[in-house]
């Protein structure tokens, strides 16, 4: 342990968790398999793995959500056993999830307290909430996560999604958390958001928090976790000591295979080639407005072309993208599509006339659960496994599914599964399946790889790239610039529902120099000037 | 181990459970009453209409959307055939105005609820009141009688195969709404609606066209039962149907068809109709007063969804277990896992 010092004093601090042997067995497969590992005071502790490595698994167990069939973890030396959620946050186990568990509709002082609310008490009867008091016992916190005085009376609802966590963090500091779980913390978040979100995470280490952070963006980690544990079929692989290791190592470690293999390089070596981009223009937009949120978008897609959408969550991203499919009205402008005007009044008309989109919240709008794979997949295009053009064959449905399992490998012992049962890459790729399968000339595709990990995610990549390559058009929107310059050849870059800025002319040459100054002018034009000078 | 796998599988697919109980309720009827056998005819005869509104009423559920119209409008239904007929049209233009008027209700529904955006309870509730009051006035507040059409009659009481017509009626009404739901395209969109409406809006489905749809689908059967109704009273009193939408509702509920939506079958909520149905008529052959049926069929639509709950828990639990399973990678070394 020669790295610097602070790394040496965080080796040296006291093991809050130690987790011993945990196994766990569902109906014979193995989820969990002798993990063991070890978080200390004041750790940031990255937990990696592909999906389906195990990590849920051990923070269910952890955060008394399931039970392990063997294996122990002591907190501060004394073993625990939580039989559900309560127990462990007693004990000082608190996990936030992705989802976040806060109810809009109160205000963030009655999230924070909500379950042990101080209650003024009149000759024994309770009959009102002590504001003040619990004013008072936060205050000092939320301060220096900066929420303000005012803000812990406004309802959670009104908050974007850096603040909601924020907010959560704040509440399970004042559960006395010592072990603090974060389940994808970034998810959703902007990337000026992102860096807000690591500062406060730096400040939890500060306090002596230990942190379990896991996440898919391997590119975050360094500089901020001190140590990753790989997870890889259900086993801890390795501890590492992150000062110490490379993202190549890890991505080795975790699939198995060398990290330029797993799509991490922005380099591929497929038809990225502006010469391929035909002259015909597939869709093309003049003046689109909606009511507040779209102002005069105006853009031409050809074919082979991937057009980026990038900006700020409320932008106009994902309304660009509703307008376009006939889900929302336009309240002025055109749209043409292969030179014809286009008016869809729903996304059966926009499907039908060869737009498919693949929507932003998979678990809200992209599958369709209770459903199976094999039904969500013929979904969007049931004339294709109809006879007489109304009576569905179920047969023809599933060798469809079937067809698709195989080319995109979705992982499920059956397409007759119900979706919701699926790890969330192979759910994604199930909706890919849909759109190609009601062969669209546009794909419209909002946040392509949210969630998933790195080898899906080149997986995801090639899809829409083999799909260009074979003549259609694509236009992509995403939180993460990185991802919008792998994919496309010219991003728009949206503030306030106008588009603000062009970059065109990206090619696989780019400099690293070159890309990093790029998403300074991505970032620079998506928050206005405002946020550039905050970085 | 494989029996219980089985056992588990088949017990949580939707409507298995609520079979077994009818089957189980019938058994134990017919233990204790014999007789049961020589009725079984006049009390499906006296079930048909409420049956059909059971399926209509499942089919509006399963696309997520509630009905509380159809009683009225079988009712109303009733009232403009029995109308008609006694001012001496033909009966079968006298049927098909009886099913005009309810497939008129399901489009008035459909249009307020999915163009215009009411919510489903509160626009059924208004045309509840409107078709209600709309027999009412046709009535005049007594009752509407004085068909003389043999062919009208023997819709309920004539017989095909020694079998009762309005049988055969409802058999092929209520199997080509199965048909529909599970083996066509716009079955399969009722169900993803139902599902996730915001999802399958998304994924290329005009979900106003499918809501629509739903409420002409059972504003019609609500028009077709009516006929019926009309033929078997031979007299439409100014309040007919009243509180049939609930026992409709009941029944589709006990069957299995979940009111969050996209779950059940209208040969499922056929059982659990048949079911809310043996038992009142079984308790009235046992001689219990009709006085307690009410109490007794609000009781069995709450032992019913119970028992469904606990089914469908264990199921849940089943395919949550399979879930987990799922979500590990086969085990191959050295793979991407």
């Amino acid at each position: 342990m020669n790295s610097p010092t602070d790394l040496t004093s965080i080796r040296s601090a006291p093991i809050i968790l130690d987790i011993r042997q945990l196994t766990k067995t569902y109906q014979g497969v193995t989820a969990l398999e002798n993990a063991t590992l070890q978080v200390r005071k004041g750790e940031i502790h990255a937990l990696l793995g592909g999906n389906g490595a195990g990590k849920s698994t051990l923070i269910g167990i952890l955060s008394g959500v399931t039970q392990p069939d063997s294996g122990e973890f002591l907190v501060d030396g004394s073993e625990l056993a939580p039989r559900n959620p309560r127990d462990a946050i007693k004990s000082g186990i608190t996990t936030i999830y992705q989802e976040l568990s806060l109810v809009p509709a109160l205000t963030t002082l009655e999230n924070i307290f909500l379950g042990r609310e101080i209650i003024i008490e009149r000759s024994g009867v309770k009959i009102l909430l002590n504001r003040k008091k619990m004013k008072k016992e936060v205050i000092e916190l939320a301060q220096v996560f900066g929420i303000s005085k005012d803000e812990l009376e406004i309802p959670i609802s009104e908050f974007g999604a850096l603040k909601k966590k924020v907010i959560e963090i704040v509440k399970a500091l004042t559960f006395d958390t010592r072990i603090l779980i974060l389940d994808e913390p970034t998810s959703g978040l902007e990337e000026e958001e992102r860096l807000h979100l690591f500062d406060h995470m730096r400040s939890l280490r500060g306090r002596g928090v230990g942190l379990i952070w896991v996440t898919h963006h391997l590119d975050e980690l360094h500089g901020l976790a001190d140590v990753a544990t790989i997870l890889r079929d259900g086993r801890t692989l390795k501890s590492l000591d992150l000062k110490k290791s490379t993202v190549e190592e890890i991505t080795n470690l975790m699939f198995g295979i060398h990290s330029n293999e797993a799509g991490l390089t922005t380099k591929s070596n497929s038809s990225r080639t502006n010469e391929k981009i035909k002259k015909t223009e597939v869709l093309s937009l003049h003046e689109v407005c909606r009511a507040s949120v779209l102002r005069d978008i105006s853009f031409n897609l050809h074919a082979g072309e991937i057009i980026g959408i990038s900006g700020l969550t409320g932008a106009g991203r994902t309304e660009l993208a509703r307008v376009i499919m006939g889900i929302d009205n336009r309240t002025a402008g055109t749209i043409f599509l292969k030179g014809k005007e286009v008016k869809f009044n729903s996304s059966a008309s926009a499907y039908k006339a060869g737009i498919a989109m693949l929507p932003e919240d998979r678990k809200q709008l992209g599958i369709i659960s209770g459903l199976s794979v094999a039904e969500n997949i013929s979904i969007s295009n049931l004339q294709s496994v109809s006879k007489f053009g109304f009576i569905i064959r179920r047969k023809k449905e599933r060798e469809l599914a079937i067809k698709y399992k195989e080319i995109l490998s979705i992982r499920t012992p059956s397409v007759n599964q119900k979706i919701n049962n699926l790890s969330g890459g192979s759910q994604q790729k199930a909706i890919v399946a849909r759109c190609l399968n009601s062969n669209p000339s546009v794909l419209i595709i909002d946040e392509p790889t949210q969630g998933v990990d790195v080898a899906t995610k080149k997986e995801v990549h090639e899809l829409i790239r083999d799909f260009i390559s074979k003549g259609g058009a694509a236009i992509v929107i995403a939180s993460e610039i990185q991802e919008l310059l792998e994919l496309s050849h010219k991003v728009l870059v949206l503030r306030k529902g106008s588009i603000v800025g062009k970059i065109e002319n990206i090619q696989e040459s780019t400099t690293k120099s070159r890309v990093a100054e790029i998403k300074g002018e991505v970032l620079a034009l998506s928050a206005g000037n405002r946020i550039k000078n905050e970085i | 181990m494989r029996f219980k796998n089985y056992f588990f599988r088949s017990v949580s697919i939707t409507g298995v459970p609520i079979f077994g109980l009818l089957i189980f309720t019938v058994a134990i009827f017919q233990f204790v009453v014999p007789i049961f056998n020589g009725t079984v005819a006049d009390y499906i005869t006296n079930l048909v209409p409420v049956l059909l509104l059971t399926v209509g009423a499942a089919i509006v559920i399963i696309g997520g959307s509630i009905d509380l119209s159809i009683g009225t409008v079988c009712g109303l239904s009733a009232g403009i055939t029995m109308w008609t007929l006694a001012s001496g049209l033909p009966a079968a233009l006298s049927i098909l105005l009886g099913v005009a008027t309810g497939a008129f209700f399901g489009l008035l529904n459909g249009f307020l609820i999915a163009k215009l955006r009411v919510n489903d309870f509160i626009a059924t509730l208004a045309t509840l009141n409107i078709s209600g009051g709309l027999l009412i006035v046709l009535s005049q507040a007594t009752e509407l009688y004085g068909a003389e059409s043999e062919f009208f009659t023997s819709l309920v009481y004539g017989r095909f195969l020694g079998i009762p017509t309005s049988f055969f009626i409802a058999g092929v009404l209520i199997l080509l709404m199965q048909f529909l739901l599970l083996k066509t395209i716009l079955g399969r969109r009722i169900f993803a609606m139902g599902n996730s409406g915001a999802a399958a809006n998304v994924a290329g489905i005009n979900i106003r066209n499918v809501k629509l749809a739903t409420f002409i689908l059972s504003g019609t059967l609500a028009g077709c039962a009516g006929v019926l109704l009309a033929s078997r009273l031979g007299g439409v009193q100014a309040f007919l149907g009243l509180g049939y939408e609930f026992t409709a509702i009941a029944g589709a509920v006990v069957g299995g068809v979940s009111l969050a939506g996209g779950r059940g079958s209208p040969a499922a909520a056929l059982a659990g109709g048949l079911f809310i149905g043996t038992l009142t008529q079984g308790l009235q052959l046992i001689g219990v007063e009709p006085v307690f049926f009410g109490i007794v069929s609000g009781l069995a639509l709450i032992i019913g969804v119970i028992f469904d709950q606990k089914i469908q828990d264990i199921g849940q639990l089943r395919s949550r277990f399979d879930s987990r399973v799922l979500a590990q990678p086969p085990r191959r070394q050295g793979d991407r896992g």
